[in-house]
């Protein structure tokens, strides 16, 4: 089983050498290839979801080895200091892992007809990116998760770069900055982890290993984390700061505490990925210019980075921070929400509006999250697979708009229902899934994020359950507008032109092309499991239940002792 | 056994160690004497370059179980010796490559006579272990390097550039000269194991007083070889006015030799003493910053590609100073003594992967340009790249790996070296760290990381013009050289490898970086006859 795991990381990346290798290759074969490797991934990482084993918190398809004491895994990789090649899935990892195998196709199934030029590239790209969400969502060494993690950033660089809309240049290097600011922010902040572990550990333990750091860390005897209170001298700059001592000895009791600050350094990078509310300016730009089969994962995959991350790191390995910092995040999570909702009802253009619609969503998941208790936590998971689905499907659907019309203004289409019934139904589908209508599998998500909130806090829980009803205002409108009512197309064959004016109701010159069996296909299968999760959503909760309630039980806030971290003593 | 033998003796091991250098120097003081009367094409002369630098690595690694006394010899063959060694030959071989068509047949002995000089400068740097050898072989680099500045081309600018090079090189060796001194003052060895010992082991010794001068200067003068603030100022028009070859080189030997010396003659010998490693730190820690911002701040807005080159490696600079702050903080390990070292990544260790991977990348990044420059259509300034990857595919990709790389971004070498420099610096912690101990530690690798992204933005531009920018009309031509094409294709290839697999620099690295904190146990005071500087060690018990 582990090198079952490691197979299907890896065999991505060997399509994308492979098809990297052919760059002349016509598209008509370079797409075939292209489906061969992620339906053989798709079809390994079924067999992996079927092997789970569900009541598991520990990492599954992992090599494991008793050395002394510690439990370690995977290939070793770099000898001394142990960072190993250390490959496994727990619940939270596997559901994502086989989100992204799951939503490949898709991907590949929307760049079809669209890519002809050096599509060979491009899907070499999508399995190179491929392999490091891969790869990142089953890594248990901290290290190897860096790893994939900005390994992402390039080929994503690229398929914006080179595939994407007219400001693509701009949109891809704003992407790449962006995050590569908040990555390096987390490196920083893991690097501190493992320090703080070896420092803190009894017997000075140095390991790279997620597990072992969640369990060290989170040991009774390292809350304080000793080896680092001395960052506190630091607040003596305080002294040149315009307010009272007594309210500066507050702020560095708290802010300094190194659990408060390892955590900003850990999210600065996730809350980029997410994206969080004041960090997301990156994101509609970079959606608007990518590429559709970059839209569908750098939306249905690439942001969820953001939220496994918050998991894996922020609250499972600095739960005081989160705590304390709680009224923050609940701030910026439902501001995230609002701000993106209100946002997405002023736009005209159908994929900025997904793109914000997505900024909100994502709200409602870090939302989640820091509602720190298991429902909270559990359906934050959810919502992001669920997101991940609904959101590739809306943004294959402009995709298909956009190949047909050569638009994505609102303003432009009407009546598509009469042209498309099929397609009509998709998009209806996955917009309502998206505005969480009971049945589908968006309220399944967001109904265990709003309740899990409310235990915490009824205030934020208002304010939030608004977003809800905004997102079903910008997404019916825009439903109504693309759909319903006469037909109304711009005129087909001018658009190379530049002269899109004139509108030639229920005819236009060319004809639109019906439907293909491909996009058929491709919305399809995102369509199951939006309609089946809704229904019947306790295989997944399953699957993802013992991770989360695990890290649920680290931030429990009864048993993070907040008094006694604060009141610690100062060493002068 | 008498005491003419035993010194006797303790010459001819230290001279054996020396083979590889004395290799290098002899064919190239032959190489330099024999050009004005042997009329040969340029492609012999580079030809004897590369074999001797090979012939050299061949003996670097049949000298290497010699182990001169570090407490009375004047160089040491130890893990460090060796590494830094070996990385100057291998980077040397590819600077041959790159150069191999750089300059006319008349003036090829000279030039390829003074790049073995400077190479044999360089591994003395590496080796030494003594003040006066140690400025000896700073001073081998520097002087063949005026001459190859000037040798290229001959026209004004090349002029202005090795005269400002000349005169601030010059300047900044009697910076070093003066600090110098001083080290020797504070404890009256030349010997640099003997005089870390010292400053560990006695009472009163460092002065501050004289100690803080030392490293202030040192500091100055080495800090002129490897472009940090302030002393950067040369850089940009250096790089800009002299040949990319000439460029290349100075980007990567004087940063090169810089580093070592630091870790041989600041870092081992102040490191976690009780008066100075604190004041050390902090002023590398502020040269450290300043060197990064200003680096990647001017570089963000040139178009010309040697002066963005040139700030890169300034901002370069800056990142390897974190490892010397981290290397100040860094407990001296004997063997015998303390159980073993820190597992935990050591400052030195940090510089010397920097370094390794550093010269990967920018040695590909300039080859690349020399690689695409033509007489009559020199690469020069980012447009000129513009579009390169629809029609030169191979060596785009090339550059975009070296680039990828200086930018950090993994699975590429570079990544490496920034991860371990910035964990050798949060690393640093020591049972005597007091108060600015990790806060002084973190914010300086939050400024690194910020930095480091500021960084990528410049290199992401060429990428971008590269590959997502229209090809124009008027193309580049690669040159038809394979020996370019060659060691660009190592340098980028290698900048891959190691990313993915950077066990064996690691490891390397890690043993050089306990090189050069060791302090052997001296040998008893009955012995000291045996070894002409051990009176010294004897004063310690």
């Amino acid at each position: 089983m582990p090198m079952l795991l490691a197979l299907t990381v890896l065999l991505p990346l060997a399509g994308a050498l492979t098809l990297f290798c052919l760059p002349k290759l016509d598209h008509k074969v370079a797409r075939w290839v292209g489906l061969g490797f992620v339906l053989a991934t798709l079809g390994l990482s079924v067999i992996l979801l079927r092997s789970f084993e569900n009541g598991l918190s520990t990492p599954q398809f992992t090599l494991v080895q008793q050395v002394g004491e510690r439990t370690v895994y995977g290939w070793t990789w770099l000898g001394t200091p142990d960072i190993r090649f250390a490959l496994g899935l727990d619940g939270v990892g596997m559901g994502l892992f086989a989100l992204t195998t799951f939503l490949m196709v898709a991907t590949i199934f929307s760049s079809w007809e669209s890519i002809t030029e050096r599509a060979s590239t491009h899907y070499a790209l999508l399995l190179a990116l491929e392999a490091g969400l891969l790869g990142l969502f089953s890594s248990l060494d901290v290290v190897l998760f860096y790893i994939f993690f900005e390994f992402t950033l390039i080929p994503l660089f690229f398929l914006i770069g080179l595939y994407g809309g007219p400001e693509r240049r701009r949109a891809s290097i704003t992407f790449f900055l962006y995050t590569l600011v908040g990555s390096l922010l987390t490196l920083v902040g893991v690097i501190s982890l493992v320090v703080v572990a070896y420092h803190g550990s009894s017997q000075n333990v140095l390991t790279f290993s997620i597990p072992e750091l969640t369990k060290l860390l989170n040991d009774k005897t390292m809350l304080d984390w000793a080896p680092w209170r001395d960052l506190h001298a630091w607040g003596e700059w305080g002294r040149f700061a315009p307010f009272s001592a007594a309210y500066w000895d507050k702020v560095k009791a708290f802010y300094l505490s190194p659990q408060v600050l390892i955590f900003l350094l850990l999210f600065a990078g996730f809350a980029i990925k997410v994206p969080l509310f004041p960090f997301h300016t990156w994101l509609p730009l970079a959606h608007v210019e990518a590429p559709t089969a970059g839209s569908i994962l750098l939306a249905g995959v690439l942001l969820k980075v953001g939220g496994y991350g918050l998991i894996r790191f922020n609250l499972g390995m600095t739960p005081y921070g989160a705590q304390a910092l709680f009224p923050l995040l609940a701030f910026l999570s439902v501001a995230g929400i609002i701000y993106g909702a209100l946002t997405a009802l002023a736009q005209s253009d159908i994929k900025k509006l997904v793109a914000y619609s997505s900024v909100s969503h994502m709200g409602f998941v870090t939302l989640g999250l820091f509602a720190l208790n298991p429902t909270g936590i559990e359906g934050a998971t959810m919502q992001m697979i669920n997101h991940g689905l609904t959101t590739g499907a809306l943004f294959a659907c402009v995709g298909v708009i956009y190949e047909r019309y050569h638009t994505r203004e609102m303003a432009d289409l009407g009546g598509l229902w009469n042209r498309m019934p099929l397609f009509a139904f998709f998009l209806i589908l996955s917009a309502l899934g998206s505005a969480a209508v009971p049945g589908l599998n968006g309220f399944v998500g967001e109904f265990p994020i709003l309740a899990g909130m409310f235990a915490r806090s009824i205030f934020w829980t208002a304010l939030a359950a608004s977003g809800m009803v905004l997102g079903a205002y910008y997404l019916l409108l825009m439903l109504q507008r693309v759909l319903f009512g006469p037909l109304f197309e711009p005129v087909h064959h001018v658009v190379g032109l530049g002269v899109s004016a004139g509108h030639s109701p229920n005819e236009s010159p060319t004809p639109i092309r019906p439907i293909a069996w491909h996009e058929i296909v491709g919305l399809g299968s995102l369509m199951v499991p939006i309609v089946l999760i809704g229904v019947y959503p306790k295989p997944i909760f399953e699957l993802i239940k013992p991770t989360t309630q695990q890290v649920a039980r680290i931030c429990d806030p009864d048993r993070v002792d907040r008094s006694q971290v604060v009141a610690a003593p100062v060493p002068h | 056994m008498n005491a003419d033998a035993s010194s006797y003796l303790a010459a001819l091991t230290t001279l054996r160690a020396l083979i590889p250098e004395l290799i290098v120097l002899s064919v190239a003081t032959i190489v330099m004497t024999a050009g004005p009367f042997v009329k040969q094409p340029r492609r012999v002369w580079s030809a004897t370059a590369f074999f001797t630098l090979v012939v050299a690595a061949l003996a670097l690694y049949g000298v290497h179980n010699i182990t001169p006394d570090p407490y009375s010899s004047v160089l040491l063959n130890d893990a460090f010796s060796g590494w830094t060694r070996m990385g100057f030959l291998m980077a040397g071989l590819v600077i041959v490559l790159l150069a191999h068509d750089q300059v006319d047949d008349a003036r090829s002995p000279e030039f390829f006579g003074g790049l073995m000089m400077l190479h044999a400068g360089a591994m003395l740097v590496g080796s030494a272990n003594d003040l006066v050898l140690l400025f000896v072989g700073l001073e081998l680099v520097s002087m063949p390097t005026y001459l190859l500045l000037y040798l290229t081309r001959r026209n004004a600018t090349t002029q202005e550039a090795s005269a400002k090079y000349f005169f601030l090189s010059v300047f900044s060796s009697g910076l070093l000269l003066f600090g110098l001194a001083y080290l020797y003052g504070i404890a009256g060895v030349s010997n640099l194991k003997a005089l870390s010992y010292l400053c560990h082991h006695l009472a009163y010794v460092p002065n501050p007083t004289l100690g803080i001068i030392a490293i202030v200067f040192v500091m100055a003068g080495l800090g002129f070889r490897v472009a940090a603030v302030p002393f950067h100022f040369y850089a940009p028009d250096v790089y800009e006015a002299s040949p990319t070859i000439v460029a290349a080189l100075l980007a990567w030997i004087p940063k090169g030799v810089g580093f070592a010396a630091m870790l041989r003659a600041v870092t081992a010998v102040f490191a976690e003493t009780e008066a100075l490693s604190q004041r050390g730190a902090i002023l590398v820690y502020l040269i450290a910053i300043a060197t990064m911002t200003v680096g990647n701040m001017l570089a963000l807005r040139q178009t010309n590609l040697k002066r963005l080159l040139a700030y890169s490696s300034i901002a370069h600079a800056g990142y390897l100073l974190i490892g010397v702050v981290a290397a100040f903080r860094n407990l001296p390990y004997s063997p015998g003594v303390t159980s073993q070292a820190t597992p935990l990544v050591l400052g030195a260790e940090g510089v010397l992967l920097y370094l390794m991977t550093y010269s990967l990348m920018t040695l590909g990044a300039f080859g690349t340009i020399i690689l695409l420059s033509t007489p009559e259509r020199p690469v020069e300034s980012i447009e000129d790249l513009d579009g390169l990857a629809k029609y030169q595919p191979v060596p785009a990709l090339f550059l975009a790996l070296c680039l990828f790389s200086l930018a950090g971004v993994p699975p590429l070498a570079g990544f490496w070296g920034k991860l371990w420099v910035f964990w050798s610096a949060l690393g640093a912690t020591s049972p005597r760290s007091d108060e600015s101990g990790p806060g002084l530690m973190m914010s300086l690798v939050i400024f690194g990381g910020l930095n480091a992204a500021i960084g990528a933005y410049y290199y992401l531009r060429l990428v971008v013009a590269m590959y997502l920018r229209p090809a124009p009309e008027v193309r580049l031509t690669p040159r038809n050289a394979w020996p370019t094409a060659l060691a660009v294709g190592g340098c980028a290839t290698l900048s891959l490898f190691l990313g993915c697999y950077p066990r064996p620099l690691k490891e390397a690295s890690r043993e050089a970086g306990v090189a050069a904190i060791t302090q052997p146990v001296p040998s008893p005071v009955s012995s000291a006859p045996e070894h002409p500087g051990a009176e010294h060690t004897a004063l310690a018990h």
